[in-house]
């Protein structure tokens, strides 16, 4: 591993601000504060028409007939799409590029698997009228019994996920003899992403090339869905994604409805323009998944953990397949000699559910640092000693060193910002007037995924630089973290650097998902901008007719926009006027953090499918993001309302590449955990299969009113085994163990477990 | 169902616009379709997000429920509108220093609630702003810095 030259040092300097771990403001701050910045389905085309499509008002069946008449005879319709009339296309790979069976798709469906699932579209001159004419379209059914929840009686036991099986010691037969033994079972509800943008997407066709303007998480991903879905070449297939209006998992892949706009733009020979309604967001998609858990500890009289047995079951659709890895923290949070954790999926009449902020790590927290909770009450010790006296030394599952793990520090950051050691241990034994007041703790972890990304830099004519990639911003800050990875390497101001995300047309990058874009963007940025200020040195000493020829020197320095010799003698320049004296309008260098022997189909798999990411155990090491969570809530003795009053969390992210920007999506994914202990429940009508609360006004997610200051803490350090910066992942990490946090409070609150989220009202009285 | 348009006369911005609209367009619609004022943003279309939040006549109105011919003979100002000569209003300076946003979709029409809260006379406390601020969502949960920078704003306002 190559270490390369970082700056440490606080951000109090303005100059240091530019540089990677400064606090720059974000640099597409403007443009979004403006009104400026043009999301995806805003692009403003000539011709463009509008597409809305018509759902299932059943959860299983079949459509016996759709009619159509009078939507088609309604003012401004072009087309009525059915499963009857849209054209055909080919199945697509999946994620990981499983060869596809050769079998048509059509994105409207005939054999109904869920309430709200594409069967029509109606295609109109304006939004209004297709609006009104998809009113119009009649869809009779022949409806058959759902299977409407993890609860329904005929949901069964599922199917066993044997590659979800984590096994080592004789679990049970410790568990048996252990002096104190616990055993409880866990719930979490269906959870929706909820990203204030819905999904949407224009599509125009310009021969056999297709441009789509859609918010995208993946743009090469979702350009070769796209491609293979209509059988013509990657290269012709155009994802353009400037901005990003949320995504928290839900925009990575090209869904029923691209595929239902791009169909229509290619039957029309027009560009058609399809968004969501909100409602439709809810079954256009997957949530996270329902998960139930059951955890069972066996410790001894110290809380000493000797045993832990877990069981998972996740909620997947009829005939899709989405495994929310419920054994993903149980395993590596704390040390155990013996350890057992299963997993089955159970098929429901649901749109497949779909990858939602941390995953597998953020239920599975839930039942486990619930869990270890009672373990302490059980055992009669400090929650947070409890977590200290388990405290893993190394993976005890992959049985790896940690490449870093700064938890102990969290946990004592955190403890001495939150006054943990005033904590009364007695439950119901703090309160101001009727407000019970708890106090909880919760760890969290997520994995460092790893993958491949390249970039483009340009140092241009005038002495600015540009960096080009597919990679997008969502609101995480690539575009800020970017140019400060440029303007550093390069020697430049931030201010001077431009960077274009967002169109599959620049160097390529695998998914933003996972927490893992900052450490392989910033990896791939940094070598385009050294391997760009290499050759502009080079010229520098070795042309001719660069002022510097005569120095001799054999290296330069850049830095703020100008070159000099190390030492300060001879020339000093501009990055302009020195490429003007050797007589060249650009500099420009190709990085990326791909294997240096890899081939072109490597690289295509790289960016276009998961499945060349590094697992988090490569190596020697495991690679993981740790937080611990300190949490007050208040909870009304008489009407049993919670309200989160205080949150100090401190996180382990490794080196952070813009602490402003980390610590708002921390304070994110903070808040979105509020909403999911508090709020959060999808809520499934037993007798259609529909989810009732649709919207955002019945779907309840935090708003300003419910969340309180909350205080982040950085503990990391660099991490040179997770990321060539040294930063591990920030964007998943937060949310995983809030939860936890707050139901582990309110038991200190009230004395009342609840293990059932979300924790409202009628569950506390 | 019908085919028939009215002309609407519309002043945005202080630019006077004339359309032939369906009686049934909203405000927010004809904004971003129409005129290509796309900086009003549209998350629910139902009122209960925030996103498309508008002044008419200087108060904060959902222009989702809003239809666009209601609003003939007011004066409608978007984010797009707010800065003066290029000069950030404080409230977007704010919002950008504080990091108030991430994504960016449901910060115009944030902006323009914490525009219309300081004129309220809603900014005089943490708890007062979060309360004023509570119909405006945001999924990325920049709440707090939000509320610094609406604080931070009100005070340069009334400074």
């Amino acid at each position: 591993m190559t270490v390369h030259n970082i700056r440490h040092g606080d951000a109090s300097d303005g100059a240091f601000a530019e540089a990677v771990g400064g606090r720059l403001s974000r640099v597409d701050g403007r443009a979004k504060i403006t009104g400026a910045a043009k999301y995806a389905v805003e692009q403003q085309l000539e011709g463009l028409a509008y597409a809305v499509l018509v759902e299932s008002t059943i959860a299983s069946g079949k459509v016996r007939a759709i009619d159509t008449t009078a939507a088609q005879a309604a003012p401004g319709v072009l087309q009525v799409l059915t499963p009857d009339t849209i054209i055909s296309l080919k199945t697509a790979a999946d994620w990981f590029g499983t060869p596809p069976p050769d079998k048509p798709y059509c994105p409207l469906a005939r054999d109904i698997t869920f309430s709200g699932q594409h069967v029509a579209a109606v295609v109109a001159e304006t939004f209004e009228q297709a609006v009104a004419a998809a009113a119009l379209v009649k869809v009779s059914y022949d409806e058959t019994p759902s299977i409407v929840d993890l609860s329904d009686a005929k949901a069964g036991d599922g199917i066993p996920i044997d590659a979800m099986t984590k096994e080592w010691g004789d679990a049970q037969g410790a568990f048996a003899s252990a002096p104190v033994r616990i055993c409880a079972a866990y719930n979490t509800p269906r959870e929706y992403q909820a990203p204030m943008e819905p999904h949407g997407l224009i599509a125009r066709w310009d021969g056999d090339r297709l441009t789509v303007w859609e918010p995208s998480q993946w743009l090469d991903g979702m350009a070769r869905t796209y491609a293979e879905w209509f059988g013509v070449p990657f290269e012709n297939v155009r994802l353009v994604s400037p901005y990003i209006g949320g995504g928290f998992g839900s925009k990575a892949l090209a869904l029923s409805h691209g595929a239902v706009a791009a169909c229509a733009a290619k039957m029309l020979g027009r560009p058609v323009r399809l968004v969501m309604t909100r409602p439709q967001t809810f079954t256009g998609y997957g949530g996270r998944a329902a998960t139930r858990q059951t955890v069972t500890i066996g410790a001894d009289a110290q809380g000493k953990i000797q045993s832990i047995v877990h069981r998972g079951v996740n909620e997947t659709s009829i005939d899709g397949m989405w495994v929310e890895p419920l054994g993903s923290v149980t395993s590596i949070m704390y040390a155990t000699p013996n350890f057992s954790s299963r997993q089955n999926v159970v098929r429901v009449n649901s749109v497949v559910p779909g990858a939602m902020r941390a995953p597998g790590e953020n239920p599975s927290a839930f039942g486990i640092e619930s869990a270890i909770d009672e373990l302490a009450y059980e055992v009669g010790i400090d929650p947070l000693e409890i977590r200290l006296r388990n405290y893993a030394e190394q993976d005890p599952h992959a049985k790896k060193a940690w490449s870093t793990r700064q938890l102990r520090e969290a946990f004592a950051a955190g403890a001495e910002r939150f006054g943990w050691s005033r904590r009364s241990p007695e439950p119901r034994s703090m309160r101001d007037g009727n407000q019970l007041i708890g106090w909880g703790v919760a760890a969290g972890t997520y994995p460092v995924r790893r993958a491949y990304g390249e970039a483009i830099v340009r140092i241009l004519a005038d002495g600015s630089v540009e960096v080009e990639s597919s990679s997008i911003d969502m609101g995480q800050g690539t575009y800020t973290i970017l140019a400060q990875t440029a303007a550093e390497t390069v020697g430049v101001r931030a201010d001077d650097v431009v960077v274009k995300l967002g169109d599959s047309r620049f160097p390529r990058a695998g998914v933003t998902g996972g927490s893992r874009l900052a450490g392989v963007m910033t990896g791939a940025v940094y070598k385009a901008a050294t391997s760009a200020l290499d050759q502009l040195i080079g010229l520098a000493i070795s042309d001719p007719r660069s002022p510097f020829h005569a120095l001799q020197a054999n290296t330069l320095v850049a830095a703020n926009g100008r070159m000099s010799s190390p030492r300060g003698d001879g020339p000093d320049l501009s990055i302009a006027e020195l490429l003007k004296s050797v007589g060249r309008d650009h500099i420009e260098a190709t990085g990326d953090t791909m294997p240096a022997n890899s081939t072109p189909e490597d690289r295509y798999k790289n960016y276009t499918t998961i499945a060349m990411a590094l697992p988090h155990t490569e190596g020697d090491y495991s690679r993981h993001s740790w937080c611990a969570h300190f949490i007050e809530v208040r909870v009304d003795e008489d009407f049993g309302t919670v309200r989160v009053s205080r949150v100090v969390s401190a996180l382990d992210s490794g080196r952070l590449y813009n602490p402003k920007l980390a610590e708002s999506q921390w304070k994110g994914g903070i808040i979105m955990g509020i909403g999911q202990a508090l709020l959060e429940e999808g809520i499934v009508d037993r007798r259609h299969g529909r989810i009732v609360n649709n919207n955002l006004a019945d779907y309840l997610v935090p708003t300003n009113a419910d969340i309180p200051d909350i205080e982040v803490i950085s503990v990391g350090i660099p991490d040179l085994h997770s990321s060539v910066l040294g930063g591990k992942g920030v964007g998943e990490l937060a949310i995983v163990g809030v939860a936890p946090a707050i139901a582990n409070a309110v038991f200190h609150a009230t004395g009342k477990r609840i293990r059932d989220l979300p924790i409202t009202l009628e569950k506390l009285i | 169902m019908t085919k028939t348009t009215i002309p609407v006369h519309l002043d945005i911005n202080g630019d006077h616009h004339e359309l032939r609209l369906e009686p049934r367009v909203t405000l927010l619609d004809a904004l971003r379709d129409r005129l290509g004022l796309t900086g009003t943003k549209k998350g629910c279309d139902h009122g209960q997000c925030g996103a498309c939040t508008v002044h008419v006549d200087g108060e904060r109105v959902l222009a989702c429920l809003t239809l666009a011919a209601q609003v003939e003979g007011r004066t409608v100002t978007t984010i797009e509108g707010l800065a003066r000569e290029g000069e950030m209003h404080p409230v977007q300076a704010a919002f950008l220093e504080q990091d108030a946003f991430q994504c960016g979709y449901c910060t115009p029409g944030q902006i323009m609630s914490a525009v219309a809260c300081i004129r309220e006379g809603h900014a005089g406390s943490n708890e007062e702003i979060r309360e004023y601020m509570a119909g405006n969502l945001c999924r990325c949960g920049a709440y707090p810095h939000i509320v610094a920078a609406v604080r931070q704003a009100a005070l340069e306002v009334q400074s």
